[in-house]
């Protein structure tokens, strides 16, 4: 059985719209009946790499695929790129600016959040180049 | 699946008038819940998915959709009836005085009319010491909802059902009247409870429906509402008749009722939190914005907020579309009517507390009940099916032109899925078609 597979267009420092591909992707779970808990981490987990590339980075595009066993959380921007991700995880760490802390962002725990809540979080990116997060999600079977 | 009689969907709350409808499709794109479906010209609304917003008699031009309402009856002898006053109502009126209405719905034919000032209060006071509590006890998760409006409770029992625990536990207003009001008239008058008959008179399309069918247990504590469109003409001539005769002389006959600052400004969006002393508080109006932030709430949002009032009418109940006057026009009214009267509460707080603390006022209507009437209906969906919606919206290619009667492609495409639809009834792809053909002519 192949996967269901959908893509949202994130725009850079679009504070406005910011969340939406995330709303979009929890409505499409919350259809599905998926069980709640695992709705909620996958929605804190497309939040905060959403902020990310809005906040940090470039355009971007979040996709995500649902199969049967698996939720998989794609999110790529053409952004400037994480010069030390090592440094970038760690909890508190952040190069926001006065004014994203103003909006109550850059506490540094986007990423420790999206380690915590998926089962499989990896970061790649290069100076100048974008970043991509990948993110998995186990769906228990009950 | 069983349907119970006394669930909100036994019964139809709009009433389609197939010789008016020209089948504009307005109601079917406005419906928040896409309860509303166009077959063979005729709008039909399906009932499980109605949450009785009210949205659809807001945008239909002609008129063609109405709600149940009721027949006033005559006063009855063995019986005592009294209308529990929404405070939008004195919005309706410009200069004249919210004793005066009240003395002129009376005169229309009741025993008794009740103003809602004192229980407003109460309500602002319990909230506020739920919301001391909860920065103690954590018991409710942040941001608290308001659960004045009725139609938020339905909504985020239907589409949100997650929210549920945000919703302070706490009776509206009007049903703490209700209650109240019932008690009281049954031991004043030495009479049962069901020979008192309230009537509630309100601007909100939501509360239009049978008690019988209504979506929780402290609803069925009004016995008939009636939208104050319905008997506005008749408050006016009241009024006008009032006037001839000197309205003084009348004032003196007649009980006179304190009226509160808070209670006019109850009406209004940000009138609750205004009285509500927590600086943590937000006020979204109209039904589009609530469902854009219960969405984000949903995603984790707004944890730094401790209450906000939602209202699904557009700048607040001088919205509801069951109101006489423009909503504009009655919010102007308030708030030069509140230069009046000011925002001082009237019941000192010592008086709520006590009751507050003994569980007076606490809702006795349990998420579960609330979830278990709305949330069983929705209907969901499996991953193929999923993939088969999106396949044929991809195949349709569509503008959401609605020609097919549902109110947009998604809407359609899931029909098609469920079998509810079929795809030929989409005139893009019909057309597509026909432009193929004419092509290899
Ligand atoms: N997509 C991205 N492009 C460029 N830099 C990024 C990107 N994502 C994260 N970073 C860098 O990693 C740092 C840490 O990110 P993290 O999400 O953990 O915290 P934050 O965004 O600064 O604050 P918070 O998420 O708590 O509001 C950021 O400050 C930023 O320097
Ligand atoms: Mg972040």
């Amino acid at each position: 059985m192949t996967a269901f597979k959908k893509s949202f267009n994130i725009k850079k420092r679009d504070f406005v719209r910011a969340g939406e591909a995330s709303i979009n992707v929890q409505n499409i779970l919350k259809s599905l009946n998926m069980d709640h808990k695992l709705i909620r981490r996958i929605a804190i987990c497309g939040y905060e790499s959403e902020m990310n590339v809005v906040m940090h980075g470039g355009d971007g595009i979040l996709t995500v695929e649902i199969n049967t066993g698996k939720i998989i959380l794609d999110i790529e921007d053409n952004g400037d790129g994480i010069e030390n991700i090592e440094l970038a995880m760690q909890k508190g760490y952040s190069t926001a600016t006065e004014e994203h802390r103003e909006m109550g962002f850059g506490a540094g725990m986007g990423l420790p959040n999206m380690k915590a809540n998926s089962d499989i979080l990896s970061v790649e990116s290069e100076k100048g180049k974008g970043t991509q997060v990948h993110m998995e999600f186990n769906v228990s079977a009950d | 699946m069983q349907v119970s009689t006394d669930s909100m969907h036994s019964s139809h709350y709009v009433i389609f008038n197939a010789d008016i409808c020209t089948g504009c499709t307005n109601c079917i794109k406005a419906c928040p819940t896409k309860a509303i479906r166009l077959y063979n010209d005729n709008p039909t609304c399906l009932t499980d998915n109605c949450i009785r917003c009210g949205e659809c008699l807001r945008v239909c031009p002609t008129g063609a959709i109405s709600t149940t309402t009721y027949e006033l009856e005559a006063l009855q002898k063995d019986k005592v009836s009294i209308t529990l006053v929404s405070p939008v109502l004195y919005s309706q009126f410009k200069g004249v005085m919210p004793n005066d209405i009240l003395l002129a719905v009376k005169k229309i034919g009741f025993h008794h009319v009740m103003d809602l000032s004192y229980y407003i209060e109460m309500f602002l006071y319990a909230a506020e010491e739920y919301i001391i509590e909860n920065r103690i006890t954590g018991r409710s998760p942040w941001p608290l909802i308001s659960p004045a409006c009725p139609v938020v409770i339905r909504l985020i029992a239907y589409q949100f059902p997650k929210l549920l625990p945000h919703l302070i536990p706490i009776m509206r207003p009007v049903s703490l009247l209700a209650k109240e009001t019932r008690a009281n008239i049954s031991r004043e008058y030495k009479i049962k409870k069901d020979a008192v008959i309230l009537y509630h008179l309100t601007p909100c399309p939501a509360k239009m429906v049978p008690s019988k069918s209504s979506f929780a247990p402290e609803n069925s504590l009004v016995d008939r509402t009636m939208g104050i469109k319905d008997v506005y003409a008749q408050i006016s001539g009241q009024l006008k008749h009032m006037k001839k005769n000197g309205i003084e002389a009348l004032r003196e006959e007649s009980e006179t009722q304190k009226i509160s600052g808070n209670c006019l400004l109850w009406g209004i969006s940000g009138g609750e939190i205004a009285g509500i002393n927590s600086d943590k508080t937000l006020a979204v109006s109209g039904l589009r914005e609530t469902i854009a932030y219960l969405e984000k709430i949903e995603l984790g949002l707004f944890k730094d907020i401790e209450y906000i009032e939602f209202r699904t009418c557009p700048e607040g109940c001088v919205g509801g579309a069951l109101n006489a006057v423009d909503k504009y026009i009655a919010k102007n009214t308030v708030l030069k009517m509140l230069r009046k009267f000011g925002l001082e509460r009237l019941i000192p707080r010592e008086k709520v507390i006590l009751l507050y603390e003994n569980g007076w006022g606490l809702s006795d209507t349990t998420q579960d009940e609330l979830q278990r009437i709305f949330g069983v209906y929705k209907e969901h969906i499996s991953i193929e099916q999923l993939k088969d919606i999106e396949k044929i919206m991809q195949q349709i290619q569509g503008k959401d032109c609605a020609a097919c009667g549902a109110p947009d492609c998604r809407t359609f495409a899931e029909d098609v899925v469920m079998g509810k639809a079929v795809l030929n009834d989409c005139i893009m792809l019909r057309k597509r078609e026909i432009d193929k053909i004419s092509e290899y002519k």
